[in-house]
């Protein structure tokens, strides 16, 4: 069962001077297991529609259904979890273990079982253990973004959103969040991820939204949407055609690191073997 | 944002254009006769002019109603208590106390005298930018003998524009704290005490910390307090004491006469 968006329209401070169009007219689904990229420049909208799969905003007109119900009924915000941009800023109990347990005991799960999800979900993240019972403000921004991650994941969500999730990340932590989501993808949960900057996370999604002015620009596949739309290349896909350029015969449509490794390595056996 | 709460709404009416301290001294005045009166009569006449007010400035009674919506609790605290602490004839009682039409009276009135508050005050923010009330502010600061006290207009000029100027960040940050805080299940509604906690901790987190940080911005940029210029000067004319004026014969009359 998907998220279902359907003729999704919503303004800001309606009635007034300052009213502003911020979704107009928004058609999409997504489906259970998939992994979207939702693109776009800041005040596109992205924000805003997010905030509709889980009922935190109710639209002007149109409907948004998840899995068969209306996305303002509370039971959808235990199978859609939104993690927010600067996720560090919402951490407020006395432990970092309390905090990640806020979300579940919010749904009536106490005891044994919310234990194990909290433990669950702290392992998940890849919180050290050592920090369990500490308090949360004392530990770096780094650390506290990963509690908050797991504070989301203690809901376990069907569909996962993200924020803008690698700003303000160092190239390590934003591998290993990306990792992250590819094992969480792989256990069958729906990743959305929304952000200005896509282009260097296109190797995981199996479908990309573009947003421009309220409004869905593009749909479809990651390579369609490198071919289709004037956005920037990600920086391993230029890598390769700056390659082809010269004159080493690599293919360019590769958008991961890995992928790309394979291609160069099996571009320079073919050149040893001539 | 969707904030209406005493926010500016841009407007090109008369009102829009009067100087701010024209508009500060109305709703001063105003403020004043407000508690004076002591009939429904004069406070419908009241409400009249501010209707004719709000009609002339262009703002949507929804913005007016924004700034008292948030205060309900407080105004049905204020009603109940007049109600039931007044002493007078009795209408009925409930557990030991009871509400007597004098309370009922007075408690009225002095909801209404509120709500009649809060709505003039958001008239004033709703037609006037947050720059031209602090300079209108400052200005009509400046003959006071403040600085025996250690503290220039310029100083307190500065302190509101900031605060001002930090209201809209801080409600939107909380706007976005109270949906990651629901995206995690929390139910205002229904757990008010567990909302405070959770909201109110990393709040007060980020109001000190942006506290410091435009500290260190100001003082890096060898902010002094010394001389404080703005970018409109505001200037009293015409049509700003004819309106002053117009403003206080009209209060002046709801006053005496009616």
């Amino acid at each position: 069962m998907p998220i279902d968006v359907k003729g999704v329209s919503f303004s800001y401070n309606t009635g007034t001077t300052l009213e502003k169009v911020a979704l107009e007219n928004i058609n999409l689904s997504i489906g259970k297991g998939e992994f979207i990229l939702i693109g776009g420049e800041i005040g596109s909208g992205k924000s805003t529609l997010i905030r509709h799969f889980n009922g935190l905003l109710k639209p002007s007109t149109g409907q948004v259904i998840v899995d068969g119900m209306p996305a303002h009924e509370k039971h959808v915000k235990t199978k859609v979890g939104i993690l927010f941009q600067f996720p560090q800023n919402q951490l407020f109990a006395k432990t970092v273990y309390e905090d990640v347990a806020f979300g579940p005991s919010n749904f009536g799960i106490k005891g044994k079982q919310l234990d194990k999800r909290v433990i669950h979900a702290l392992q998940l993240a890849g919180v050290r253990e050592e920090l369990y019972d500490r308090s949360p403000f004392t530990l770096s921004g780094g650390e506290m973004r990963l509690v908050a991650i797991a504070g989301v994941l203690a809901m376990q969500p069907d569909y996962l959103l993200l924020d803008e999730p690698l700003s303000g990340l160092d190239p390590e932590n934003k591998n290993s969040l990306l990792l992250l989501l590819k094992t969480l993808h792989s256990q069958g949960i729906s990743v959305v991820i929304v952000s200005h900057r896509i282009a260097d996370m296109l190797f995981l999604a199996d479908r990309v939204f573009l947003m421009q002015d309220g409004r869905v620009s593009f749909k479809g596949k990651p390579d369609d949407y490198i071919y289709s739309t004037s956005s920037p290349l990600p920086d391993i896909t230029s890598l390769m055609k700056d390659l082809r350029q010269k004159g080493i015969d690599v293919r360019d449509d590769v958008f991961s690191i890995e992928d790309a490794f394979d291609e160069i390595t099996r571009v320079q056996k073919e050149r040893m073997v001539r | 944002m969707s904030n209406l709460f005493f926010t500016y709404i841009p407007g090109t009416s008369l009102i829009h254009r009067l100087d701010p301290r024209t508009k500060i001294i109305s709703v001063m005045i105003a403020s004043m006769i407000i508690f004076k009166l002591a009939s429904f009569a004069e406070m419908a006449l009241i409400g009249a002019v501010f209707l004719i007010l709000s009609l002339v400035s262009s703002i949507p009674f929804k913005v007016s109603m924004a700034a008292v919506k948030p205060m309900i609790v407080f105004l049905v605290i204020i009603f109940l208590m007049q109600l039931f602490l007044t002493e007078g004839t009795a209408l009925f009682s409930l557990s030991g106390f009871s509400a007597t039409r004098e309370g009922l009276h007075i408690g009225l009135l002095l909801t209404v005298k509120f709500v009649y508050l809060l709505l003039f005050a958001s008239l004033l923010t709703a037609t006037t930018a947050p720059s031209m009330l602090t300079a209108g502010i400052e200005r009509m600061l400046r003959p006071l003998p403040l600085k025996k006290a250690g503290i220039s207009s310029f100083d307190l000029a500065t302190m509101m524009s900031l605060s001002i100027h930090f209201f809209p960040l801080l409600y939107e940050h909380l706007w976005h704290l109270k949906d990651a805080q629901m995206s995690r299940g929390l139910d205002p509604g229904r757990s008010p005490f567990k909302t405070v906690y959770s909201l109110s901790v990393p709040m007060m987190r980020t109001a000190f910390r942006s506290a410091e940080e435009v500290s260190f911005a100001m003082e890096s940029r060898c902010y002094q307090g010394i001389c404080r210029t703005s970018l409109f000067d505001p200037r009293m004319q015409r049509r700003d004491f004819a309106a002053l004026s117009a403003f206080v014969v009209v209060m002046w009359v709801i006053l005496f006469f009616a």
